[in-house]
């Protein structure tokens, strides 16, 4: 499947709020300290991720089987 | 590489498992009390639960000044709702009495409860048949954050990213519970002198018509631990049959119904037919459960697809609906609509009937059976919110998790308990907490919690018969063989895996239930085809548990009071 949750990593400061926030557990920071949605099959679609994101980088992508 | 290593143990007065709205608020009102409190939460409580992204709709009784805005009305509506398999001394004791304390609470704490800013008040709407307009609709976008810091300040001790595999018990009494931390594979040991479950309910345990598991109505990582947890312990669980359907929009399993039916929204089949009306004479101001019976039928015979039908509203409505609601409720919702299209001022939202859920929602009857207390029937442990049955909407999950907190917090007032966990015991829960990394892992988790949704959604679903539920037992043994090669090589597969074991356990539980009652009732919930008419004689609860490692079950009589 996409990417649910895709991130704007040049507009990114690496906060690790949408890691911290997400209830899922689906979140992870990669070794340079980017976010990454590692389980992208487990995305509730709630948008928690964005919320509170201070950059406004994320956007939510519906895959086509949800449209 | 993930696996075990140190071991933390923690000593506190009340641990609540499950960082949500209830969880949370038990949270607070315990150490209120001046108690030592933990909560701990498999991910970061900040915006944990089914509330994590935002909530619309508050119920509350508000006491302005009409007859159905009085406790009486609202408890003789909430009885006829559950009819009667509810204990309404339980939801008067837990919720009608403190919820005017808790919507001022709210306020206080910042939560825009008044969206008519112009004139400072409250907006009310009514819904499944309520006497009156019992929903505040407001602004619950930030509510989580909000409460999960009010109780950190509070001085409430928060353990993030920690999932409890199970209770830890000192005879008869829960005195704790063991995990594991998802991250970094440390193992938890936390001793309580009280235990409060508040993990919600089961959102992932039914087919999703999507595709998706985890694109569902409530939280999908909602997997039934409590629930799975308190029946190993030896707890009632009650009605564990009725299973839960709604309607939510098309391959988007978003709430949307009760926001659209509390603003006069119309539910129509593709002849324009407003269909509720032929199967409840209220229409789509009745109760929950006749919207998707009566869908199943109109798709059945052939008048599919269904709607959504909001057009004929006023600007206003519709603004305050588009505006205030949908997405408040449910923060992408517009991003699916603009995605696929869709202008709801001119065009008719396709719906679909949900998954099925073990319940969490106004009138459910299903899940932990708890007392006026809130507790179990096992001492030491309490339930709240949708994992135990009383009254579980956000506001009754906030209302009842509040008043848990404070019963266990009274409890240990009174008395206080000693304990010595048998190092035995924690070495043993342990150890089975940690099983899956040893083993090789032969089946992805994900597959077998497929075969899970496929055999609960053919044999357990809407429609069943003694012969489907008993083909159903025999499929979830199959699936109990096949625990034994589910491996997981980090701390988020074994997260997972145990959640599908709880899953598997309580799905056992809906057939052995399901199985028992012979009469149908609730709609969708439990229509036995070979039974399809509700027999008085089952106007009962069924309550089932665990005693001495057999499983038991008994009749109780619904509450007439």
């Amino acid at each position: 499947m996409e990417y649910p949750v895709k991130i704007d990593l040049s507009l990114c400061n690496q906060c690790g709020l949408c890691e911290f926030n997400c209830p899922g557990d689906l979140i992870y920071s990669d070794q340079a300290g980017d976010p990454y949605l590692k389980y992208p099959e487990e995305c509730w679609f709630c948008g928690a991720c964005r919320m509170d994101c201070p950059k406004n980088c994320i956007e939510i992508i519906f895959p086509m089987e949800m449209l | 590489m993930f696996e075990q290593r140190n071991e933390v143990t923690l000593k506190t007065d009340v641990l609540i498992i499950g960082g949500g709205s209830a969880g949370t608020m038990a949270a607070l009102a315990a150490r209120k009390k001046g108690l030592d409190v933990i909560l701990v939460d498999k991910a970061n409580i900040n915006r944990s639960g089914c509330g994590a992204a935002g909530n619309d709709h508050f119920m509350a009784v508000l006491e302005t000044g009409p007859d159905w805005d009085t406790p009486e009305a609202f408890l003789t509506w909430y009885k006829r709702l559950t009819q009667g398999l509810v204990d309404t001394k339980v939801v008067e004791k837990v919720y009608t009495n403190r919820i005017k304390g808790l919507v001022d609470y709210m306020e206080k704490i910042g939560i825009q409860m008044r969206i008519d800013t112009e004139n400072n008040d409250f907006v009310r709407t009514k819904s499944f048949a309520q006497p009156g307009e019992y929903f505040i609709n407001f602004d619950g976008r930030s509510l989580k954050p909000i409460i999960s810091k009010e109780a950190e300040d509070a001085g409430v001790k928060c353990i993030r990213q920690v999932y409890i595999t199970d209770l830890l018990k000192q005879e008869e009494r829960v005195v704790g519970a063991v995990g594991f931390n998802i991250r970094n594979g440390d193992s938890y040991i936390l001793e309580a002198s009280a235990v409060v479950l508040a993990t919600g309910n089961v959102s992932r345990m039914y087919r999703n018509p999507s595709g998706f598991p985890y694109n569902a109505w409530h939280s999908p990582y909602n997997n039934g631990s409590a629930q799975a947890m308190a029946y190993k312990a030896g707890a009632d669980l009650k009605n564990m049959e009725f299973v839960n359907y709604t309607l939510t929009p098309k391959n988007f399993s978003a709430s949307a119904l009760n926001a659209i039916v509390g603003m006069g929204g119309y539910i129509v089949n593709s002849l324009g037919e407003r269909y509720v009306l032929k199967y409840h004479e209220q229409g789509e101001q009745g109760p929950r459960w006749t919207m998707p019976w009566g869908t199943y039928w109109e798709l059945k015979e052939g008048r599919g697809p269904c709607y959504f039908d909001v057009r004929h509203l006023s600007d206003e409505a519709l603004e305050h609906l588009l505006n205030h609601l949908l997405p408040v409720d449910k923060n992408t919702f517009m991003d699916y609509c603009n995605q696929k299209g869709l202008d709801l001022k001119k065009d008719l939202l396709e719906i679909q009937i949900s998954e099925g859920q073990i319940p969490a929602f106004v009138g459910s009857v299903t899940g932990i059976h708890i007392d006026e207390n809130c507790l179990t029937t096992v001492p030491g442990l309490y339930a709240a919110g949708g994992c135990a049955v009383s009254i579980c909407n956000l506001a009754g999950s906030m209302a009842v998790g509040e008043a848990a907190g404070e019963a266990a917090a009274d409890e240990i007032l009174r008395n206080s308990i000693q304990i010595k966990p048998d190092p035995e015991i924690i070495s043993e829960l342990k150890a089975r907490a940690f099983e899956p990394l040893q083993r090789v892992n032969e089946l992805e988790e994900s597959r077998f919690e497929g075969k899970l949704h496929q055999v609960m959604a053919e044999y357990v679903g809407i429609g069943r018969t003694k012969l489907g539920l008993e083909t159903g037992i025999k499929e979830l043994k199959k699936l109990k063989d096949l625990t034994k090669v589910l491996g997981a090589n980090d701390g988020h597969v074994l997260m997972r895996v145990h959640e599908a074991q709880d899953m598997l356990l309580l799905a056992e539980l809906i057939i052995r239930g399901a199985l028992t009652r012979e009469e149908s009732r609730f709609g969708l919930s439990h229509y036995r085809g070979d039974y399809p008419e509700t027999n008085p004689e089952w106007h009962v609860s069924l309550h089932q548990s665990l005693k001495d490692g057999i499983p038991a079950m008994k009749k109780v009589p619904a509450y007439h009071q």
